[in-house]
């Protein structure tokens, strides 16, 4: 009785041990969820959601906040992958937010503008250049299309401009090779 | 000849043999378009105006960086336009383009200036840099820079010459031996000179027996080889050729460079040649012009730029409407009319008439397997239609999308005729633009995050100062109220010493 008493004791105290140590030793930062689904979300960081950036917007999802039909950019196939990953039905896009468009950057009409800052300080990734009252530009590589400069600009100096399909970036048609 | 094979493959016989294949020069072009995209890198930026005159051999565009080679005049005289064209690509899209009108004279640029025959006194740095100021690029028509795959080969041991044609019907290289066999063999020794490759084999294939004859004749060096390679389609793909000549397989996403081969095609070694011994920049090259309409089939020494008309106005041509495609039967791109200009990866123009090769009608996968027994890389061909045509690209790309050559024998032995090399390019850009999209989102999250917390440690500074200050302020009133008590102090102790006096004068 005795024996197996203590023998078991003894076990119970070492796996608790080990489960003890491994929760301090591998102990997740914040909530994995909230990065899945912000790495399916599109990073333009155009607060079309009602959600300031994509990653309050996952976390708002993730905490079961908003519904995952809010992201335009990300399009249908977007909130397929987060009902695919959230394991939930799918839904359609809410055209409230606004219509999947087809991926644009920003161009500042450099003649017009004026140096007013607004701009740089409404860009949610830093893509734009400038100082007060020298005239601002564009790294078209950074932008990404989301539109929050276009309302701030007094002037009006920024245009969003569709991205042209090139030799090195075409993609051929699927539908012409669609036989039968 | 070689011992060792590849699986797959196809025995074709040449569609459209000709008795003769000498190298034809043909007459300068009144016009060449020079377009500044070429296959691999960024566009190059024009370094001419409008209007300017230019010499042969002189650079109009170039563009800072590694990937990318600068393009040359390839005849003297004015440049008219600067402008969108048409390229020579399945997308009929538009890209810039340099027009140049020739003055007649062919004045080339100052060539007395280089390395010379006397290559062996300069660095290989020298000479890297001599190749990529040349503007060369692979000539089998990958078109990928040679300065970037000399470097990357430094330490290599074998230098493999690619004799052998891309496909069958084009005779370019042959022709292109027949003219420049010294060349070959001279430009493999300035090979040797900057790698440290021991040995080099040219491979070739076993029906040239002309080509093999004049390279056995000229080759009076112990180290380089001529190996014949049997006939057979993809054996000029650069995977395979190393595999056949040399036994050596590349691995999944390796290059030839990884396993130590330094592999040139015949047309990038001549051009090698002419740029460091003779000084000269890459601007013509060889182009075969075959197919059904073709009376004769024939290889030219074309300036680069010069346009498919003007080089078709050279050959016999059948009359009626024709369809042209740049590059062969295999693995050949449709283009729409002629208004095309060659550019360094052309090595064939195919025309033939319209009404005889319209496609079959392409009709469902009857799950033959014939495709999987001729892939030379030994991929799948049949699950890879199906991914691609589902656009699951992730699960092609598991299956090894990314090491199909293209080369078509799927698509020939189809007995459904389903277009499927098509289908692998679809996914193989649609996966492309996955990549670039990862990238570009991974990207601004990261700018965002960045951002975010710039702002959260601006407004925590901001704070932190004002606080500091606060404090300073608070510290430097209490100092001043400590300045004042002391001055009251005395003020009083003063006063009140002044009384004393009084009382004590009263007294």
């Amino acid at each position: 009785m005795f024996d197996a008493t203590s023998t078991l004791s003894l076990l119970a105290l070492l796996f608790g041990l080990g489960l003890g140590y491994a929760a301090i030793r591998y102990r997740v930062e914040g909530n994995p969820l909230v990065d899945q689904i912000d790495a399916i979300l599109p990073q333009t960081q155009c607060g079309q959601c009602d959600f300031p950036g994509c990653r309050p917007y996952a976390e708002a999802i993730a905490s079961g906040e908003a519904e995952i039909n809010q992201c335009p950019p990300g399009g249908q196939e977007g909130v397929d992958a987060l009902a695919e990953l959230l394991n939930i039905e799918t839904m359609t896009l809410n055209e409230e937010h606004g219509e999947p468009e087809p991926k644009r950057v920003a161009v500042v009409d450099e003649d017009v503008c004026i140096g007013c800052t607004l701009c740089i300080q409404a860009c949610p990734v830093d893509a734009f250049v400038g100082s007060s009252k020298v005239m601002t530009t564009v790294i078209a590589q950074e932008c990404t299309g989301c539109d929050l400069c276009i309302p701030v600009c007094p002037v009006d100096c920024i245009e969003m401009v569709e991205i042209k399909p090139t030799v090195r970036n075409y993609i051929p048609d699927i539908a012409e090779l669609a036989h039968v | 000849m070689s011992e060792f094979a590849f699986k797959g493959g196809l025995k074709l016989e040449n569609p459209y043999p000709a008795d003769e294949i000498d190298l034809i020069r043909i007459p300068l072009p009144d016009k060449v378009i020079l377009p500044l995209q070429q296959r691999i890198g960024e566009q190059a930026k024009p370094i001419v105006g409008i209007g300017e005159h230019v010499l042969t051999g002189q650079v109009v565009a170039t563009i800072d960086d590694e990937r990318c080679a600068p393009v040359h005049a390839s005849i003297s005289g004015n440049v008219v336009a600067i402008d969108e064209q048409v390229m020579p690509h399945q997308s009929g899209l538009k890209a810039l383009c340099i027009t140049i009108e020739s003055d007649g004279k062919d004045d080339w640029v100052d060539t007395s200036i280089g390395c010379t025959e006397h290559y062996e006194l300069c660095t290989p740095e020298t000479i890297y840099n001599k190749i990529r100021v040349s503007g060369i690029v692979g000539m089998g028509g990958a078109g990928f820079p040679t300065h970037t795959k000399v470097q990357l080969a430094e330490g290599c041991h074998t230098l493999l010459v690619n004799a052998t044609e891309c496909e069958p019907g084009i005779t370019c290289d042959a022709s292109l031996i027949l003219a420049y066999s010294t060349k070959i063999i001279r430009g493999a020794e300035v090979l040797f000179h900057i790698s440290r490759a021991e040995r080099a084999i040219i491979a070739i294939e076993d029906d040239k027996p002309e080509a093999i004859a004049l390279l056995k004749k000229y080759c009076n060096n112990d180290r380089i080889s001529i190996e014949e390679i049997p006939t057979k389609y993809t054996s000029g793909a650069e995977k395979i050729l190393v595999k056949s000549v040399l036994g050596i397989e590349i691995p999944s996403g390796k290059f030839a460079s990884d396993v130590g081969v330094l592999c040139l095609n015949v047309g990038t070694v001549v051009a090698i040649f002419d740029a460091v011994v003779e000084n000269r920049p890459l601007i013509s090259r060889a182009v075969t012009v075959a197919g059904n309409a073709v009376k004769v089939p024939k290889n030219f020494q074309v300036r680069l730029g010069a346009s498919y008309d003007y080089l078709l106005s050279f050959t016999d041509l059948e009359e009626g409407k024709h369809k042209v495609s740049m590059a062969g039967m295999m693995m050949g791109i449709e283009l729409k009319g002629t208004n095309y200009s060659v550019t360094k990866n052309t090595n064939c123009i195919f025309v033939d008439m319209d009404e005889k090769s319209a496609p079959a009608k392409a009709k469902e996968c009857i799950r033959c397997g014939l495709c999987n027994t001729v892939c030379p890389v030994d991929l799948l061909p049949q699950q890879l239609y199906w991914y691609s045509k589902g656009e699951n690209i992730d699960k092609a790309v598991d299956y090894n999308l990314l090491d199909c050559i293209e080369c078509g024998c799927c698509s020939y032995v189809c007995p459904s005729r389903i277009p499927l090399v098509n289908y692998y390019q679809f996914s193989k850009a649609l996966y492309r633009q996955q990549v670039k999209e990862k990238e570009q989102t991974d990207k601004a999250r990261s700018r965002f995050e960045f951002r975010e917390m710039r702002l959260e440690r601006n407004k925590r500074e901001r704070a932190e100062m004002m606080e500091a200050k606060k404090k300073a302020l608070k510290e430097k009133m209490a100092s001043d109220k400590a300045q004042k008590d002391i001055i009251e102090a005395a003020v009083e102790r003063v006063s009140s010493s002044k009384s004393d006096t009084e009382e004590q004068d009263g007294n």
